[in-house]
């Protein structure tokens, strides 16, 4: 038997996550719930985070930062005007979630704790060099999303830690976009692509997504592609860098193979969305 | 059988107490303690969309749904949407379209279109489709059930 939890704020949600061994945190209850439903998770305690004033929304800080607390639904984030621009790219892969009804209830704090490598935030949020606000028995910290997955569902999160909410670098006029591959509409990426232009124009900063345990970045070949989006050689050398750092699996799918070639192809499909926005 | 625990909630504008499990999900409560039964178990994953249900006017799944975090939220079913004029025009444009055939998919599915049209009442058909996308159908093949829709949102803006 499950019992209920309902703390009314972080400090309680975390010292109940600490009273109770086996004590998980319920966000939306997308996936928690469907895995409890399969009978795949088991607890004796439920912490749920929905009556916590202040987890959900998303503000506009005074230095023009982005602040998306851990509870605001995929259907907020797929509408927020305020995401525009270099931050368009979050926008766009929220509203690739699933479907309507999906995005009525997960929320990016429970997906981005999940962690599924196949999952649209992960990369997003990479791109976008967000950062992860994390409360727990320790206090409060803060962690890049680059530092945040550790390996296959591991990461910085800890004992008793829940995401509280992901800050934003201010957006600038500059196009950003997400591409995913997926078997249907709204099913989780076979492989998916994450850019934003940089503020001069000359540069991207991108993210692959589903091709490994998380989300994959490489700042050294951005560098080395800076003043060179329109080379096809530059945009070959720089897919090339990022598919040998995949390590992508066989599943349902897709081959790890077919994933492989994916990547390139997900990159000038990106970088042709953002050439045609630019323009 | 599990243990019960009391739970509140406002169903079809009725607040109603009912002994369901402390997890017990909402498509649970609804089918075998309250014995509501327009929303239907097809995965219980919350992929197929036979359960979908409107909580606070938007639709979410019922199988995804906790009955305990329901207490002060206003749920929606097919049963509480009886006078509703969208739901009835697209009631009735089902039936003249042959939108339904085993039935089974029919409630999720007025559920989610009923949102859309309360939200578009002029969508494009890619637009229906989009918004049907989460409610799958082995029977009909989609198109008449995208038929019955585009008909009632027609018949609703005249």
């Amino acid at each position: 038997m499950t019992e209920l939890l309902f703390p009314t704020t972080v400090e309680e949600a975390v010292a109940l996550l600490a009273a109770h061994e086996d004590a998980r945190p319920i966000a939306g209850g997308a996936t928690l719930v469907a895995m409890r439903n399969a009978g795949l998770v088991e607890s004796t305690h439920l912490v749920s985070l929905d009556r916590i004033a202040g987890l959900a929304g998303i503000v506009r800080l005074e230095d023009g930062r982005i602040r998306i607390g851990a509870m605001t639904k995929h259907a907020e984030t797929a509408s927020c005007e305020m995401l525009s621009g270099s931050l368009e790219v979050l926008r766009k892969a929220a509203g690739m979630i699933a479907n309507r009804v999906v995005r009525n209830m997960g929320t990016m704090g429970g997906s981005v704790a999940n962690a599924d490598p196949a999952a649209d935030y992960l990369p997003a949020l990479a791109c976008c060099d967000a950062v992860l606000t994390i409360a727990g028995p320790g206090g409060t910290r803060e962690v890049s999303i680059l530092d945040y997955v550790e390996d296959w569902y591991e990461t910085a999160l800890g004992e008793g830690e829940i995401i509280t909410a992901f800050t934003l670098p201010a957006p600038y006029a500059a196009a950003s976009s997400y591409r995913k591959i997926a078997r249907v509409s709204g099913d989780f990426a076979t492989a998916s692509c994450a850019m934003a232009l940089e503020a001069d124009g000359q540069g991207v900063r991108v993210a692959i997504g589903a091709c490994g345990p998380g989300p994959i970045r490489d700042p050294e070949a951005e560098a080395a592609l800076c003043g060179h989006l329109g080379d096809p050689e530059a945009v070959a050398t720089f897919a090339k860098a990022l598919a040998d750092q995949a390590d992508p699996v066989d599943d349902v799918r897709g081959s790890a193979e077919y994933r492989l070639q994916l990547i390139p192809r997900l990159i000038s499909g990106v970088l042709n969305d953002i050439s045609k926005e630019t323009v | 059988m599990a243990k019960k625990m009391l739970h509140s909630l406002t169903l079809n504008g009725e607040e109603v107490e009912v002994a369901s499990a402390p997890e017990a999900t909402l498509l649970e409560t609804l089918r075998e303690d309250l014995r509501v039964l327009s929303s239907k178990r097809g995965c219980n994953q919350g992929v197929c969309g036979a359960c979908t249900v409107i909580i606070d006017g938007k639709p979410v799944r019922s199988c995804l749904t906790l009955t305990a975090r329901c207490e002060g939220h206003d749920v929606r079913t097919v049963e509480g949407l009886s006078d509703d004029r969208i739901l009835n025009a697209l009631q009735k444009h089902m039936v003249e379209a042959g939108g339904v055939q085993c039935g089974f998919c029919t409630g999720g599915m007025l559920m989610s279109a009923r949102n859309l049209l309360a939200e578009v009442p002029r969508p494009s058909r890619d637009a229906v489709k989009s918004a049907l996308s989460g409610n799958i159908c082995r029977c009909t093949g989609y198109r008449t059930i995208v038929d019955a829709v585009c008909g009632a949102a027609e018949e609703l803006a005249q």
